[in-house]
């Protein structure tokens, strides 16, 4: 079905399922068929925040003073974020733009995107802070080995979504052969696709985060480097929320509260779903490994690392009913949660209800002696 | 919080069991108990802390944006209306 960017038919949103519908036409949310969607959006907005806002210059003296194996831990995981929010600040776009059938979602889709380019301008904010030229850095990031196999993984289900979106955008359901390869292309097959890749979005927002999180609070448990720490703290609030965003897409889905045919395919594909899920523990243990290669740093090693991963997929894997596979019962890290509450992120005063930082503020209330002065 | 401002009990599967303390949500109390539960956003947006509720009824303290299905609750938001049991 070929794309429009205005739907001339007029349909019922209240019975459109969430993808693969009829696209989106009115951009209206007087009603809505997945109302938390638009409570996400409404969340992240009041999230917003700059990079600018914060201050990292004391992190360039706490950078020279690092050992060797901290500064490669330090800036292999900022390379490692960066790619991860390079992929999230447009992915979700173009893979889900294209066939998603509730405005509301629509919406929040655009959101949470917009919201992945903010923490990717906050990594150049952070590098900029530590380095006159931080090129070779982002150069890296498509020559290093360990970064590329991990994004290969990330951007395959993606990938494949997006193809064959486009091929049905434009050939229809069918047999086609393109360059030599065939594809076949129906809507089971498009719905399974997207299936696999919200599975692998969930799993990337759900800990693929969380190896370089972990490192960033330890290095701020130890008083350095915490201007980058409150940014990391800005953006893991962002990325539970996404998280959240994710869990109940596929709940939805899984549940029959959707498209009914979703629901089959959560049952068929689940087994795939779960090695999805196992894949990224396993490469963000292996990322562990490569991070700790030239030695530990104070407080966190790649043992407790990888127990920690371990700990957070169980919590994420029970929350989309995929059971708790690894045997950890308690957080090897508990000091991570107090960097992950929300009232420990700063407010400022224009974020919190003050009404006299309010932007064309009106003071709605009129009583008779706001007259008095009036003569006729 | 708590309109009533009556303590409940809450109890735990395979751990103890005490009185709620109005104003404070039910996250707050278990680790007043010190008993270990997961949290992050303590805002009902992240899911962190869900757990299943056995038996009993709670309040949400806020609206809670974080999935939570049918037999679960968030502690973090939410504030006990009737003695409940809880499975962490």
């Amino acid at each position: 079905m070929k794309y429009t960017t205005f739907n001339q038919k007029n349909t019922d949103f209240m019975l459109e399922p969430m993808f693969f519908g009829n696209p989106v036409n009115v951009a209206r949310y007087d009603q809505q068929k997945h109302a938390i969607f638009e409570k996400l959006i409404e969340k992240q907005i009041s999230f917003f925040w700059r990079p600018e806002e914060v201050d990292v210059s004391k992190d360039r003296m706490d950078f020279q003073g690092l050992s060797d194996a901290e500064k490669h831990i330090f800036i292999s995981n900022l390379k490692y974020q960066t790619l991860l929010d390079s992929v999230q600040g447009r992915s979700p776009n173009i893979a889900l733009l294209p066939i998603v059938s509730l405005p509301e979602l629509e919406t929040w889709i655009e959101t949470w995107s917009f919201f992945e380019t903010i923490h990717s301008r906050s990594y150049t904010h952070i590098l900029r802070n530590l380095f006159t030229d931080p090129s070779n850095i982002f150069e890296d990031i498509v020559e290093n080995e360990e970064i590329k196999r991990r994004a290969a993984d990330i951007s395959k289900y993606y990938d494949d979504l997006i193809f064959a979106t486009q091929l049905w955008q434009t050939q229809g359901e069918g047999t086609h052969e393109v360059n030599g390869e065939t594809h076949i292309i129906n809507m089971r097959e498009l719905k399974k696709k997207l299936y696999l890749c919200m599975n692998s979005v969930n799993a990337l927002e759900a800990i693929r985060f969380y190896v370089s999180f972990a490192c960033t609070f330890a290095f701020a448990e130890r008083e350095l480097m915490e201007g980058n720490s409150k940014i990391i703290r800005l953006i893991a609030r962002d990325e539970n929320l996404h998280l959240t965003s994710t869990q109940h897409v596929l709940n939805l889905w899984a549940k029959g509260k959707d498209d009914p045919e979703m629901a089959e395919i959560a049952k068929e594909c689940e087994q795939e779903a779960r090695d999805i899920f196992l894949n990224a523990v396993q490469q963000e243990k292996e990322w562990a490994a490569f991070l700790f290669n030239n030695g530990s740093m104070i407080g966190l090693n790649e043992e407790i690392l990888c127990s920690y991963v371990e700990y957070i997929a169980n919590q994420r894997m029970a929350a989309i009913g995929l059971g708790q596979p690894f045997d950890v019962s308690s957080n090897p890290l508990p000091w991570m949660n107090n960097y992950l509450n929300s009232d420990n992120v700063q407010v400022a005063p224009q974020e919190s209800e003050i009404s006299s930082y309010l932007v064309g503020q009106i003071d709605a209330e009129v009583s008779a002696d706001d007259f008095d002065e009036f003569e006729l | 919080m708590n309109k009533d401002k009556q303590a409940r009990s809450i109890s735990v599967t395979n751990g103890p069991s005490f009185l709620s303390t109005p104003d404070h949500s039910i996250l707050d109390d278990l680790e007043v108990q010190g008993i270990e539960v997961e949290y992050h956003c303590r805002e009902g947006f992240c899911g962190a802390c869900r757990c299943k509720l056995i038996s009993g009824e709670v309040d949400y303290t806020l609206d809670p944006l974080a999935f939570i299905d049918d037999d679960e609750i968030l502690p973090c938001c939410t504030i006990p209306i009737t003695d409940i049991t809880l499975a962490i």
